[in-house]
């Protein structure tokens, strides 16, 4: 606040206003296109509650019965995703790291971020009619396209580490492969599976979605439940997936900060 | 002889390997491997078999129909018009509840503890859960796809924006409040300012999530181009799902790139 | 002795892909179990020159033999078993700091066990007692199995010539190793690599900046200057008039690590 009074003053607008007047402007023409009046906006607040009084009670039962077998498979889904991209993105994590392999590394980080343009559901779209409806479906669209952004991330670790002691074992008659071993591992490890436990949290968010395509999990009871305007059944599947992921963000996140110590 | 006694005291045993935690972690990570892998029917062999017919789909979904294209168009536009006003509503609530959520700016602690719940809650449910929630209770179309992604953005910035709020110099802002100083203008000129650029990348960030998300609102009704994909995959006509796929990518490509060019320069 | 430990340089000459001159002619013959200090400013081809012995940097020009064999030029099994019998040892350690103290003296060995062996850390029990041996000679046996990171500076360039020792090498080549410790366990390590060279008789080669440690631990002093060698002598007959003609200029303050020893 103070450099401004040393300043001679701004002739006309600044910019920062400038910018603000174009979102703004934008902001109304998206506004007026999508018919979101502000009368549709005030009207909005008491619809809401309208709306959720109809989530009460929540029908528990419904909840054991149906929408917990449902969670616990996107929880399956999420976890063998996790599993398989974290396979294949170790070894791609350090060939994608332009340090260790300044010739490979380009193609490495080109087919990774190919893979994670694709958004899991739409890789589902795909797979749902190759290997049938189903959680299957599902966990090859979340592996594949969790295995672009572990492999980023994983040799954006190892493009940071301490070069020294790959030298080191280099200079004692070790190979390439040995120095990965004792000189680039040890010093990436706890990072990439902090990283993997990252993954799977984020994983089990798409994965409770996929259900909206066919592909297994929470999602598609969620979709039914609305549907067909059974709002109690929908308030059991929101309360109990709350819960899991909360649950589950806890125990990884909590992991996560104890590798990282 | 006695200097190899000597030096055999002075070596220290290997200690043990802690092998309940080697082992818990272990087990804990095949048993949940085994039963995923049993409850979803994975399997390499079902792969392989289902091999062909994925051939016959790939074929079956190229080239893409580009006839087309032209009703692409509108939907489209309304996809990213869909994302601009989540990110423009969702970017101005985010304020309040990023800063009430900061543990150095919050006005007390009951006040930081149901918002720090609350946000927690929000990032808890996926984009498209907030969409079907939207689209049941306002109905069909992109106001419900505006409105889920206007929680989704609430959702990101809040928790980006408050750790960047809990890490600025607090000796500005103390200083405000010495001076007399209310705790507005100690949040207008001693704090915000200084986040103020954490704050446009993270709206930036989240501009770009948000684009990749309306492209799949429609999918449960919300709006978009995701409601012309759902018709066209509902009835299987896959080689004009490959151009809704292929024109998606490019659109949030090209967002994504612009994006980020006006990050790099920010930060 | 074994003529394993000797080193001869004939024209050997580096340039850099970038155009600078690492090393021109040099021609030198270093004879087993010397112990030899190499001595000049920053930039006047000392690392250059210890690094082509074991061809971390590879030569551009003549050639070097180290035990009669000619240094490989290319990255690869011949170059993998000349590099076995030559021990390194660096100044910022280059140790995995989060293994322990003994798998990275165990790495000492990976040329010397089957490469299965080593890459699942299945070290015969041979192999386990020279590294032991190797950190006894450093008096770091009782840290075998603690975290490297967590040893203070001089205990981890101690892991480091264990390391160098664990491959029981021929030639032991030291590229400024007390560079980043303090005066006293300067003094220690560079003890500990005078001792080394006397019980073993391994072919010692030192890169060092101070001039003092030069004359107080070498035997055999060689200058580099611009890539050039510019001095060629015992420890005992050099004089500060040397010393001028390596480093360009008069040696000051900052080239000794002693001050009260610099007049």
């Amino acid at each position: 606040m103070t450099a401004r009074s040393t300043l001679p003053p701004a002739a006309g607008m600044g910019w920062a206003t400038q910018v603000t007047l174009f979102i703004a402007v934008l902001f109304l023409v998206c506004a007026w296109a999508i018919d979101l009046t502000p009368a549709a906006l005030a009207n909005l607040p008491r619809q809401m509650v309208t709306v959720l009084s109809f989530f009460y009670p929540a029908d528990m039962e419904y909840g054991a019965t149906r929408v917990w077998p449902a969670l616990l498979e996107s929880i399956q889904i999420a976890w063998m995703g996790t599993i398989v991209a974290a396979m294949l993105s170790l070894p791609l994590a350090l060939l994608g790291a332009r340090t260790l392999f300044p010739r490979i590394a380009r193609l490495v980080k080109l087919i990774s971020a190919t893979a994670r343009a694709f958004p899991e559901i739409l890789l589902a779209i795909y797979f749902v009619p190759i290997v049938g409806l189903g959680a299957f479906a599902g966990a090859l669209a979340i592996g594949i396209s969790s295995v672009g952004m572990l492999t980023k991330l994983g040799s954006e670790v190892v493009e940071s580490i301490d070069m020294g002691p790959v030298e080191a074992v280099q200079a004692a008659g070790g190979s390439r492969l040995l120095a990965l071993r004792y000189a680039v591992v040890p010093q990436v490890m706890p990072e990439i599976v902090a990283h993997w436990l990252f993954r799977f949290e984020l994983n089990i968010r798409a994965s409770a979605v996929l259900g909206v395509v066919g592909a297994g999990g929470v999602g598609g009871v969620l979709l039914n439940t609305l549907r067909y305007r059974h709002f109690e059944k929908a308030a059991a599947v929101l309360l109990l997936t709350i819960l899991v992921v909360l649950i589950i963000d806890m125990v990884s996140g909590g992991t996560r900060r104890r590798l990282l110590r | 002889m006695s200097e190899a006694i000597d030096a055999a005291t002075t070596r220290p045993l290997r200690p043990a390997r802690n092998w309940v935690l080697i082992i818990g972690a272990l087990g804990m990570v095949s048993l949940m491997t085994w039963w995923s892998a049993r409850g979803i029917g994975f399997s390499i062999i079902e792969l392989a078999c289902n091999l062909p017919g994925g051939r016959r789909l790939l074929v079956e979904s190229w080239p893409p129909d580009w006839s087309f294209f032209p009703r692409l168009l509108g939907p489209l536009l309304e996809t990213l018009q869909i994302a601009v006003i989540g990110t423009v509503i969702g970017g101005i609530l985010a304020i309040p509840i990023a800063v009430l959520a900061a543990r150095n700016l919050t006005p007390g602690f009951l006040v930081w503890f149901v918002d720090r719940n609350f946000m927690n809650i929000l990032r808890t449910l996926p984009d498209l859960f907030w969409a079907m929630l939207f689209a049941a209770a306002v109905g069909f179309g992109p106001v419900a796809g505006a409105l889920a992604l206007t929680v989704f953005t609430i959702a990101v910035i809040s928790k980006l924006w408050s750790e960047s709020l809990e890490a600025i110099d607090m000796a500005v802002p103390e200083a405000v409040r010495a001076a007399g100083g209310s705790w507005l203008a100690m949040l207008q000129f001693g704090a915000i300012p200084q986040a103020l650029p954490h704050y446009v990348s993270y709206t930036l960030y989240a501009f770009e999530l948000n684009v990749r998300a309306s492209m799949i609102l429609g999918l449960v009704g919300a709006g978009g181009i995701g409601m012309v994909l759902e018709t066209q995959r509902s009835t299987f006509e896959y080689p004009r799902v490959t151009l809704i796929v292929l024109s998606v990518l490019v659109l949030v490509l090209i967002i994504e790139q612009i994006s980020e060019s006006i990050r790099r320069r920010l930060i | 002795m074994n003529d394993k430990a000797a080193i001869r340089f004939k024209g050997a000459g580096v340039v850099y892909p970038n155009g600078a001159v690492g090393l021109a002619g040099i021609d030198l013959e270093i004879k087993p179990g010397e112990f030899v200090v190499v001595v000049g400013s920053s930039g006047a081809g000392k690392s250059t020159l210890l690094r082509s012995v074991n061809g971390l940097t590879p030569l551009t020009d003549g050639t070097i033999t180290v035990g009669g064999q000619p240094v490989p030029k290319k990255e690869g099994r011949e170059l993998r078993r000349l590099r076995a019998g030559v021990g390194m040892i660096f100044q910022d350690f280059r140790i995995t700091r989060r293994l322990t103290v003994m798998t990275n003296v165990l790495v000492g060995r990976v040329a010397h066990v089957p490469g299965w062996r080593a890459m699942f850390n299945l070290w015969p029990a041979a192999d386990r007692e020279i590294a032991f041996k190797a950190l006894e000679r450093v008096g770091i046996a009782d840290k075998a199995w603690v975290r490297a990171g967590d040893l203070s500076g001089g205990q981890q360039q101690r892991v480091g010539i264990a390391r160098a020792l664990a491959q029981e090498p021929a030639i032991i080549l030291a590229d400024e190793p007390v560079a980043s410790l303090d005066p006293v366990t300067t003094h220690q390590i560079m003890r500990d690599l005078v001792r080394i060279n006397e019980e073993l008789g391994i072919t010692t080669v030192v890169n060092l900046h101070f001039l003092d440690l030069a004359r107080r631990y070498g035997q055999r002093i060689i200058g580099l200057r611009g890539g050039e060698l510019v001095y060629d002598g015992t420890a005992n007959s050099v004089t500060q008039e040397d010393f001028k003609n390596i480093y360009g200029r008069d040696p000051d303050a900052g080239d000794v690590l002693d001050e009260r020893e610099a007049s």
